[in-house]
């Protein structure tokens, strides 16, 4: 059994595709649709067989509160790990993204929040602390 | 049920797109099926009968108006649309029958006209122009699936990945030619596993 697949609420799949490929970097992975059903779904470019992200329309009420809920909440939908997050920091705010909490030290790790576009927070972390 | 192997689709046919106001566009589906118009309204609406052809499971008969749920059929995973029927008009001596609901973000529309002793069936479907040869592709099987049904002959519902084993990816890249899209960019990017089975 393997950790293959986690999984965004997004309201704009498109957008989503934009943001998750052309700002954060990832590749898209894979993509077809059922009549008004689309699974989509990203990898990162540095491991393109690793866990694949799914980008999932929000269209049912449960996952439209659960989003907004937590982006409210300031909770990320999800949490990515960088080797050097300011770098990805300085590359992404150069693509228009928009931070809500620039690289900030927390323990054993650093961390920044950035809006994905699509209503959710995402959570990019450094670990400083390797035991 | 008879035997799904031996079902095979024909060439793409009866299909055009249009392009609507704004950025959207529409797949317009044309039938002619031996079976009246009364038979095939039935075969459209009821949830039982839905669960034998269509893409989709309805939780009530979408004969009448009003909200319903449509759960799609072996998506990768489990996936309803609370939604609704906008029109419901039975098909009569006089009229032709004309259904219309939002199936997610898009509309469906089906229209039934007496043809002799069958039915002229046309399918509107709005959807997105880089899915349009899919989606025709798989209306394509659905329905032919439902003509075998209503000619008492079932094959057993063929949607999702199912439809690989019949002929779809074919499907795609006719439809793609005669609609004049680029079959490159119409190639599903599938998970392998999925891709070999094909």
């Amino acid at each position: 059994m393997k950790i293959k697949i986690t999984t965004v609420y997004v309201d704009d799949q498109e957008k989503a595709l934009r943001f998750y490929t052309e700002v954060l970097g990832f590749v898209k992975k894979n993509d077809f649709s059922q009549g008004p059903y689309r699974w989509l779904t990203v990898a990162s470019a540095e491991e393109p067989d690793g866990t694949e992200l799914q980008l999932a329309l929000n269209n049912n009420p449960a996952a439209k509160a659960w989003q907004q809920a937590s982006f409210q909440q300031n909770q990320p939908a999800a949490m990515f790990f960088t080797d050097d997050l300011q770098a990805d920091y300085e590359r992404m705010k150069a693509s228009g993204a928009e931070f809500t909490m620039p690289p900030t030290d927390v323990t054993a790790s650093k961390i920044a929040m950035v809006k994905d576009t699509c209503g959710n927070l995402i959570q990019l972390t450094q670990l400083m602390w390797k035991g | 049920m008879t035997d799904q192997t031996q079902y095979a689709p024909a060439s793409a046919f009866g299909a055009e797109i249009r392009k609507d106001p704004g950025d959207t566009w529409t797949l317009v589906l044309v039938r002619e099926l031996r079976h009246p118009p009364a038979m095939v309204w039935e075969a459209l609406t009821d949830p039982a009968q839905l669960a034998e052809w269509a893409p989709f499971d309805a939780d009530r008969n979408m004969a009448t108006a009003g909200p319903v749920k449509i759960t799609m059929a072996r998506t990768p995973k489990p996936t309803f649309f609370e939604t609704a029927v906008k029109r419901a008009q039975a098909p009569s001596l006089r009229e032709a029958g004309v259904l219309e609901f939002s199936w997610g973000g898009s509309d469906l529309r089906w229209r039934l006209e007496p043809l002799g002793t069958g039915t002229r069936l046309t399918l509107w479907h709005g959807i997105d122009r880089r899915f349009i040869a899919w989606g025709a592709a798989g209306w394509h099987i659905c329905i032919d699936v439902l003509d075998r049904l209503l000619g008492r002959n079932p094959v057993g519902r063929i949607a999702g990945t199912d439809a690989m084993k019949f002929g779809w990816q074919r499907l795609v890249s006719e439809y793609s030619q005669q609609f004049g899209l680029e079959t490159r960019s119409e190639t599903p990017n599938l998970p392998a596993q999925q891709s070999q089975e094909s």
